[in-house]
């Protein structure tokens, strides 16, 4: 068995190896793996209506080892693998012998049947090994590895007559690269417009998987991919749609250590997340790397959507201040209609396509709404603001000191503190630990040197209570994070 | 004067209405906005609160007239 020894790969968990012997393995242990899958691929007796009597496999040895390799490593990084080993046999195999034996191992199953799935795939298409067939009519043939659909040139025809688009423009359409950062909702209305328009290379960011309660607006997904890694299936749907194009996946979320690396590489930002902090992280970076940004927000039936330009007003001219994610409410605690995101998702790809063909302006100093109820839209006027951050290149990650993650951790970081529960006096269940009650209807509370730390039902009356406090100049009110109903919330005892 | 303010998003839901029209004295959309805070326990610092005068995001000092339409904006995050 040969296997790659390669820095990249020593001491990795995965191994590709080629095999001239009969292929004979089990799995190996992995302790946190809850699903294992092993695939064997076995030589049958037909192929296209012949009768196949025995197979040859020759490999470009070298190359197919370090290829397959890779592949591993790729798997195991878009899947969340804990271990793989593939084996694929060389020479000569008579009918059922086993040619490729594929062992994957996740903590659950569907990572592990979807890894197992894509790497089979993936190994034909791309490792040097090639097949010959022996036929019982005594002749015998090479076999192609398996080709990529050819795409016709009539895809593109009808907007390519738009004189807006012709040969020039949907060049540059495949030259162009975006980054989709959220593949929910709104991706759900701007991808697949963006990728059957023919945006050569399309980035997408989110480190969610499938979730049932998704299925009603972000339709790039189906019931049966629940628990299935998103930015991998809406892969698959733009592949699918056009497989020219390039997609890349990054199944992580986007932070403030990797987000300058990221957006770098990309020519348009697209934001369809729920956060506002990702909103304005997002915002700052496109402005210090000088490219265009385009974000929406959707809230029940209504909706708003920006540009944001190199030289233009920003998110952060227009909201001066980061607000903190706990002082609205998202999709899942505040209901959404599902086309609400849907269709200002298509905005944000007609704002790409706008910017990238030139045909019409870009919302770059306005501010749009529309309201799904009464069809009725409104467009804002945007300044610059003169000292702001995002333009400036000094934006910082708002630290977020207003909330406290458990009341240990009050403890450790304010010592003795007053914990003032803000919930109604009908709200169960009630605290056991020593809190004074105050609720929002009725609110009352006089600050004082002691640091004072709110608690509501789900955190959030307490945050607006906090913040409140601090707008007031209280530099020593506090909300926990969560409130009394987070499952993880323990009084101390 | 006479003032027509619109709600959006989550400052509609607490308000409980879309647009309205009010009689104020106030003279500035900072007091505009803080009047509105109180008075309809909107749940969101000023600072937190966009206001757009007549088609225009305005500032915090700018003045109010009477007949203006005023656009109250709450930052909004789903997607």
């Amino acid at each position: 068995m040969k296997s790659c020894s390669c820095r990249r790969c020593r001491g990795a968990r995965t191994v590709f190896s080629l095999t001239p012997e009969p292929i004979s393995a089990t799995a190996r242990e992995v302790p946190s793996a809850g699903g294992f899958v092993s695939f064997e691929g076995k030589v049958r007796d037909h192929a296209g209506g012949r009768q196949v009597l025995r197979l040859e496999y020759e490999a470009f040895d070298e190359l197919a080892v370090s290829e397959g390799e890779l592949l591993c490593q790729e798997a195991m990084q878009r899947f969340r693998l804990l271990d793989v080993r593939v084996i694929h046999r060389t020479g000569r195999l008579e009918i059922g012998e086993t040619a490729v034996l594929i062992q994957v191992a996740a903590a659950h199953r569907k990572a592990a049947f979807e890894g197992c799935e894509w790497l089979i795939d993936e190994l034909k298409k791309r490792v040097p090994i090639w097949k010959k067939e022996f036929y019982a009519d005594g002749d015998s043939g090479w076999v192609a590895v398996e080709p990529v659909a050819p795409i016709d040139e009539r895809f593109y025809e009808r907007q390519l007559r738009l004189p807006e688009v012709g040969e020039a423009g949907q060049q540059r359409l495949r030259e162009a690269r975006v980054l989709l950062v959220g593949v929910g909702g709104l991706a759900s209305g701007s991808l697949p417009y963006l990728a059957a328009a023919g945006i050569g290379t399309i980035g997408l960011v989110d480190d969610d998987v499938v979730d049932v309660s998704n299925l009603h607006r972000q339709i790039l997904y189906r019931a049966q991919d629940e628990g299935k890694i998103k930015v991998e299936r809406a892969a698959e749907f733009a592949k699918r749609l056009n497989p020219t194009i390039n997609i890349t996946t990054i199944p992580y979320k986007l932070s403030k250590i990797n987000i300058n690396e990221l957006v770098e590489q990309f020519d348009w930002v697209v934001d369809g997340t729920d956060s506002l902090e990702v909103k304005f992280l997002l915002n700052a970076a496109c402005k210090r790397l000088r490219k265009p940004f385009t974000t929406a927000s959707v809230h029940r039936f209504e909706g708003q959507i920006l540009t944001v330009m190199p030289d233009g007003p920003c998110l952060q001219c227009l909201f001066p201040e980061t607000p903190p994610d706990a002082c609205v409410g998202t999709c899942a605690e505040e209901g959404v209609l599902g086309l609400t995101p849907g269709l200002f998702g298509i905005l944000q790809a007609n704002e790409v396509l706008k910017g990238l063909l030139g045909y019409g302006e870009v919302l770059s100093q306005e501010l749009m709404l529309f309201d799904l109820r009464t069809g009725e839209s409104q467009r804002l006027a945007r300044q610059k603001r003169e000292y702001c951050p995002a333009c400036q290149g000094d934006y910082k990650m708002p630290s977020n000191d207003l909330e406290v993650a458990t009341l240990e951790e009050a403890q450790a970081k304010l010592g003795e503190f007053r914990l003032v529960d803000v919930r109604e006096s009908d709200e169960l269940p009630r605290l056991k630990v020593k809190h004074e009650v105050s609720p929002l209807s009725r609110f009352t509370w006089e600050p004082s040197e002691t640091p004072t730390v709110f608690i509501c039902a789900h955190g959030v009356r307490s945050y607006q209570v906090a913040s409140q406090c601090r707008a007031q100049g209280i530099s020593n009110a506090y909300s926990l994070a969560g409130g009394v109903l987070n499952p993880s919330f323990k009084e101390p005892v | 004067m006479k003032i027509k303010v619109r709600y959006f998003a989550v400052l509609r839901d607490r308000r409980g209405v879309g647009e309205e029209l009010i009689e104020t004295d106030v003279r500035t959309v900072r007091e505009l906005v803080e009047s509105l805070i109180r008075q309809h326990s909107l749940g969101l610092p000023p600072s937190l609160i966009r206001a757009a005068v007549n088609g225009s995001f305005a500032n915090d000092g700018d003045k109010l007239s009477d007949g203006d339409e005023v656009v109250l904006l709450p930052p909004v995050s789903g997607g």
